[in-house]
């Protein structure tokens, strides 16, 4: 006899085609759950209003991240090779701290006026930070990396990178009860309902 | 997918504009085109020198929407793209355009007009005329007059390509060239416009799949067009620079104009009534998107053409930039970096207002305002210098208003006119419902 802890992750339901994932994700919206996830094999376009999944931060986050890339670039450039800092602005603190050395070329100037030398410079930072926030904000919103997913003790579930369309409700949702949820996605038109366990 | 359109919903034959309904925009252009053709004829022969450049940049801010028209016909046939099928009928109309223009540009082919434009065809005549004296060909006589003024090196260099046909007729002048511009770029228009009514009769796919293997082998010579057309007409104005930028250049400015008008061309049927089922917020994301990539994509080329020019400090080739970054012209460059990428880029970046067609209506006027800013930037400062009379001439501006009114007003005016020529959507395209429908 197995001695084994459980703890219920919640139920998956497996659909037939998009259309039917498409109806069962605004029923369950509209049911009132919070803590749910489509899986499919493909994107689905309008899956996000059918989800009632409101807008991401990330938008905002890697724009936040691209303004610090400019920023970034235009500080370090100008002061170490313009007067810009030291002589236009007054701040003379920044000659202290840093000794500006202008790479004089072609009869530039060492004023603020060489700016388009350093904007291959500025834009790239833009787009490294850009893509670092992309990337990292990605990761930290998903929770990602981490080792394992409860649903992965679902061998039905392999399927939802071939050919399967899922809908799971997790049991951490305040709605969610071991009837109300079962029946709530059998009426939506899943189809082999599981309550899928995760080992502790 | 809740609102879902299908063919049944939308009215049979599709719809078709009604000019009275319209009836105050259409007035105003026709106004406009007529008051600004008598002002243009009066300084045509009073002010012949200032008023060239006047006719030429009213004709080449015009030429760049019909260009951006039948750039984006061809794209979206190339690509296999469904999305813009409720628009297709706007860009077809607008490529159209282009053979009347052809009309209105024809005076610059007169030798009275262009010899204020082109300092290079002037050299070139003289060169032709001591030709026809002493013998010898051109490009020799040329290359005697260089030996006097080393300017002209560079001419007689550029001969194979810049080159006049006066007593004779070289194959590839730049008057035939001018000619051939029109002639291709109407020919695609038509080809594509005549296929698109074909599929009106019979709705038939074959027109969707001919329609791409032709955009797919004209998209070259399009391409070839409208970069030439550039070097032709703007860039020679100024004969000893270069820039292997400037195509690309225009053609940037051209496509991102052009969606900004196709935009406000929407919008502005939609509030007449027209277009309600067909083209939707979706619509408006995607045509924004466009938007906002060609704002990148021209400061992109905009910035690389500068950068090189500046960092490299050739003389040939700083002389464009000087004459732009100096007096008044200075703060017009500025201006245009402000204008043209940052405050764009900036308007277009959030995703809900490319959805709100109010806030995209102030986005594109301001879109093409920059664009003609841009152009005439890239006209005007060669206006001075070229007639000796400083680097900016007194009251000439009166003679570029009124070359745009005329220009804008006349080919507006007939533009939204021919719109009730046919239905404002292909509606027998077998893949409308699919554009109707598109989520992105």
């Amino acid at each position: 006899m197995s001695t084994t802890l459980k703890r219920v992750h919640g139920y998956l339901a497996e659909f037939d085609n998009v259309q039917d994932l498409y109806h069962a994700a605004e029923h369950v919206r509209d049911a009132g759950y919070s803590r749910w996830d489509v899986h499919t094999p493909f994107p689905v376009h309008g899956m996000d209003t059918a989800m009632g999944n409101p807008r991401s931060i990330l938008p905002k986050l890697v724009f936040c991240g691209g303004i610090t890339g400019t920023t970034v670039a235009f500080i370090l450039q100008t002061v170490t090779q313009t007067n810009f800092w030291g002589e236009k602005l007054g701040l003379k603190f920044v000659e202290d701290i840093v000794e500006t050395y202008p790479t004089v070329v072609q009869a530039k100037p060492i004023d603020i006026w060489t700016l388009p030398a350093f904007f291959p410079v500025m834009f790239e930072l833009t787009i490294l930070f850009s893509a670092f926030t992309t990337l990292f904000g990605l990761l930290a919103l998903m929770g990602l990396p981490r080792w394992n997913h409860p649903l992965f003790t679902s061998k039905r579930f392999a399927k939802f990178s071939d050919d399967g369309f899922f809908v799971c409700i997790e049991a951490r949702d305040p709605k969610f009860s071991q009837d109300g949820t079962k029946a709530l996605l059998e009426k939506a038109g899943g189809k082999n309902v599981e309550l899928v366990e995760d080992e502790i | 997918m809740s609102h879902h359109v299908s063919f049944n919903d939308l009215p049979q034959g599709g719809e078709k504009f009604e000019p009275a309904k319209g009836g105050k925009l259409i007035g105003a252009l026709g106004l406009f085109g007529v008051l600004g053709l008598a002002a243009s004829a009066f300084f045509f022969f009073k002010n012949t020198d200032t008023f060239a450049y006047s006719w030429l940049f009213a004709i080449f801010f015009t030429f760049t929407f019909c260009v951006g028209g039948v750039f984006w016909i061809m794209l979206h046939a190339a690509s296999n793209s469904s999305w813009g099928v409720a628009i297709r009928r706007l860009w077809e109309n607008l490529a159209n355009m282009v053979v009347i223009l052809g009309l209105l540009a024809s005076p610059l082919l007169i030798p009275a007009v262009n010899k204020h434009l082109y300092e290079w065809m002037n050299h070139h005549r003289e060169a032709a005329h001591h030709a026809a004296e002493h013998g010898g060909t051109v490009q020799e006589a040329l290359h005697h007059m260089s030996l006097d003024n080393p300017h002209l090196h560079i001419l007689h260099a550029k001969f194979g390509y810049l080159n006049i046909s006066n007593h004779f007729i070289p194959p590839f002048s730049w008057q035939t060239r001018f000619v051939l511009y029109f002639l291709i770029l109407g020919y695609i228009a038509r080809v594509m416009r005549k296929k698109s009514l074909a599929q009106e009769q019979d709705g038939d796919i074959k027109h969707t799949i001919s329609s791409r293997q032709f955009s797919c082998r004209w998209l070259l010579f399009f391409a070839l067009t409208s970069t030439f057309a550039a070097v032709d007409w703007l860039m020679s104005l100024d004969y000893s620079w270069f820039s292997t930028m400037w195509g690309v250049y225009i053609f940037a400015g051209s496509a991102w104009s052009s969606m900004a008008l196709t935009i406000l061309l929407v919008t502005w049927l939609k509030s007449l009534g027209y277009l309600q089922k067909v083209v939707t917020q979706e619509h408006y994301h995607l045509m924004g998107k466009l938007l906002f990539a060609f704002t990148v994509f021209w400061a992109y080329i905009a910035f690389s053409q500068y950068f090189l020019i500046w960092y490299a400090n050739i003389t040939e080739e700083t002389r464009f930039y000087l004459t732009r970054n100096t007096e008044g012209w200075r703060g017009v460059s500025i201006f245009i970096v402000v204008g043209h990428f940052i405050a764009p880029f900036l308007a277009l970046l959030s995703q809900a207002r490319k959805k709100k067609p109010y806030v995209m209506v102030f986005v594109c006027l301001w879109v093409i305002f920059m664009h003609l800013v841009d152009m005439y930037w890239n006209v005007i400062p060669e206006r001075g210098p070229s007639l000796g009379i400083g680097w900016w001439v007194d009251g000439a501006w009166i003679q570029d208003v009124a070359a745009l009114c005329a220009v804008v007003g006349t080919m507006g005016f007939l533009f939204l006119r021919g719109l009730s020529k046919y239905s404002l959507y292909p509606w027998r395209d077998p893949r409308l419902i699919e554009s109707v429908n598109v989520i992105n």
